[in-house]
């Protein structure tokens, strides 16, 4: 459970954001922290959907946050386009920040209750002016229809709609300033099942149309892996495993994805049940556990678990990466 | 058949409010036998949480009830007065979704549960008090004498709905009904839930309803799933048969709406257009008519009645899915590329 180390950072030209040592940490109580995040990396191509999942209190968010700059960052850098924005601030950051927009969990109260909904969609282009896209009611009616929202109801406030129409026009919103990069902070979790396909499907439709960059974070296996290339698991703030969709979900070598498939209600086929019986309770991020931060709960911890923290290595040659002494053994097919 | 242990025909909860009545409930009936799980489905608004809560007597004195509920052989909805406070909580029990609101945030986990224990069955504190260690030891909660005297925001929230659930069985109950018990945690410890009271169910005899919206969850535990819908129940079959014959359109719309881990990745989901049913003032027609796919003409005039086999596959539909009448209802509005209430549709890939 390491997450330490660089071996998954691809050297490509494709590659839109690096994430390299994050380290995020929060002050609690008498000189504590919380350490939320500790030290990941990973990066993202150009038009690559990345899934980050994990269970509460794993950081999946704090990730997210840190990369739009909502919380302080302790150390580490996050490259885009040459900029490191952990190092950005002021009127530098302000200037890139239309590039790297977010959606979050709860939509409607993500949205300001007392506006009209085409105000919310169009503030981002009253701000920016017309140096981001054209300031026009047709781009803003444009992206009403692009998510499925009947422009002459810009009139309406947030709570004449729905939990899935709310969304959505956060999603319009997000996308108002032509970013490159959307952040899906647990966009779909807050609604009910009817109509979180209509929301993943505008997703998969905006990434096509603006050519989007998507950075998804779900604690839900099925539905980040219907939308993501790569997905990551995480653990208590450190990354258990990285890998191509289909690979990590077909061939889980770490403990820990092995316990959250067999996990969920209709369980992969690839792990046996009694792999999801992982005991005990999730350890206090202020005191997380030396050497591999999931030792407490493995099933397969050894003595080495306890003192070496394992570091990120490839699998083979594959798109797969994982941090662990014992990973689990599975046929290559 | 084995004994039933409850029924319930004909449920009508309605709450007048500013804009209308509300018809929460319309016209629910089941059966549960002795030692079974069932599980309710349905989406929010469906009125299952509602249904739940009538059983409970737990409604807002508003709330306006109609039917018949007979628990064990006793009218739930006519038991005397001296008796009301004896009657629920001690044979027919509950088990909310959020552990942290149904337990008292300035009282230890013990007291809560040696609270019922005295109240209900006159148990001495020191008894009462080697229960609630018994009964936490028996839901899985380590060093349960230490838990005793500790506060709920020490737990995590796991251990939490464990005592929640230890509250719960402390009169052993004969039936428990669980409302969303793990829509609150993670996976994995949603897992543990389950396995619990799947094993208590078991050495207990107990019957149990599963409230939730999770259709993996109900394949998993249950022995038989009724799926909810604006206030009615659309359709009950036994699990397997539920899943895999499905006969209610928006039992079937479900099932393909919602991502499987066994799909490819990038797969095109299919959302069920439209919205849920207003519950006010609804029309006098299917409920599901705008939504769905085999809509034809009569669904527009009536609301289906629940026809199908009684006991075994029961479901409220004119046109059901997976039978020749279905297929004929959705041919027709794949021809004419749109069903009787404009619903545009096309043939998607895997349909049939």
């Amino acid at each position: 459970m390491a997450g330490t180390g660089h071996a998954p950072l691809r050297d490509d030209h494709n590659v839109l954001l690096t994430v390299r040592d994050l380290e995020v940490e929060f002050p609690v109580g008498r000189n504590e922290v919380v350490h939320a995040v500790s030290g990941i990396s990973f990066d993202v191509a150009e038009g690559e959907t990345l899934g980050i999942v994990g269970e509460s209190g794993c950081g999946k968010s704090t990730v997210a946050k840190s990369i739009v700059r909502l919380n302080d960052i302790k150390s580490g850098s996050i490259d885009y386009q040459g900029n490191d924005l952990a190092q950005m601030g002021g009127e530098t950051l302000r200037q890139i920040r239309p590039d790297v927009q977010m959606i979050f969990q709860d939509p409607i109260s993500s949205l300001n209750p007392r506006r009209k909904i085409r105000d919310v969609i169009s503030e981002g282009i009253a701000v920016w002016g017309n140096t981001k896209g054209s300031w026009s009611q047709e781009r803003i009616e444009e992206l009403m229809v692009a998510v499925g929202i009947d422009p002459k109801f810009g009139e309406r406030r947030p709570h004449q709609f729905s939990g899935g129409q709310c969304q959505r026009i956060g999603i319009a919103r997000a996308l108002a300033l032509d970013p490159k990069v959307l952040i899906c902070d647990e966009p779909v979790s807050a609604l009910d099942v009817s109509v979180q396909a209509q929301v993943l499907n505008i997703l998969e439709d905006m990434k096509a149309r603006y050519g989007l960059t998507l950075l998804f974070i779900s604690h839900d296996l099925s539905v980040v892996k219907n939308v993501s290339d790569r997905i990551i698991v995480m653990y208590l703030g450190k990354f258990c495993e990285i890998g191509n969709a289909d690979e990590l979900y077909e061939r889980p070598r770490h403990p820990y994805t092995r316990a959250l498939l067999a996990s969920i209600p209709e369980p992969a086929p690839t792990v046996d049940v009694s792999e999801g019986d992982i005991e005990g309770e999730l350890p206090s991020p202020i005191h997380p556990p030396v050497g591999c931060r999931f030792n407490t709960r493995c099933q397969h911890a050894t003595d080495i678990c306890f003192t070496e923290e394992p570091v990120m290595q490839q699998v083979g040659d594959r798109d797969h990466y994982l941090a662990c002494h014992h990973p689990v053994e599975v046929s290559v097919g | 058949m084995s004994d039933l242990q409850l029924t319930v025909e004909d449920l009508y909860v309605r709450f007048p409010t500013s804009r209308g009545t509300v018809e929460a409930v319309n016209g629910v009936t089941f059966t549960l036998e002795k030692g079974q799980m069932l599980g309710i489905v349905g989406e929010s608004g469906s009125g299952k949480s509602v249904t739940a809560k009538t059983l409970m007597n737990l409604l807002p004195r508003t709330a306006e009830v109609d039917g018949n509920i007979t628990f064990e052989g006793e009218d739930v909805r006519a038991v005397a007065k001296e008796r009301r406070k004896h009657f629920w909580g001690v044979k027919m029990t509950m088990v909310f979704q959020d552990p942290m609101t149904s337990l008292n945030p300035v009282k230890r986990c013990g007291e809560q549960i040696t609270e019922t224990l005295r109240y209900h069955l006159g148990d001495t504190n020191a008894t009462a008090k080697n229960k609630a260690v018994d009964l936490l030891e028996q839901v899985g909660v380590p060093e349960p004498s230490k838990r005793v005297d500790q506060y709920p925001h020490e737990l995590s929230g796991g251990l939490r709905q464990r005592v929640v659930i230890a509250m719960a069985l402390a009169c052993e109950p004969s039936l428990l009904i669980a409302d969303e018990p793990t829509t609150a945690v993670d996976v994995t410890v949603q897992k543990r839930l389950l396995d619990l009271l799947d094993g208590l169910r078991r050495d207990r005899g107990m019957s149990m309803i599963l409230i939730t919206h999770d259709l993996g969850v109900a394949r998993g535990r249950c022995d038989d799933v009724a799926v909810m819908y604006g206030g009615r129940l659309v359709e009950r079959a036994p699990t397997e048969t539920l899943f895999a014959d499905s006969r209610h359109p928006y039992t079937e719309a479900l099932l393909r709406t919602i991502p499987r881990i066994d799909q490819p990745i990038h797969t095109r989901l299919e959302p069920i257009a439209g919205r849920p049913p207003e519950l006010i003032d609804p029309a006098e027609e299917c409920a599901f008519a705008l939504r769905c796919r085999y809509a034809q003409p009569d669904c527009l005039e009536a609301i289906p009645p629940v026809g199908g086999v009684k006991g075994q596959h029961e479901f409220a539909c004119f046109h059901p899915a997976n039978t020749a009448r279905g297929r004929q209802a959705l041919d027709a509005n794949l021809a004419a590329g749109q069903t009787v209430t404009g619903l545009q549709i096309q043939a998607a890939a895997g349909m049939n």
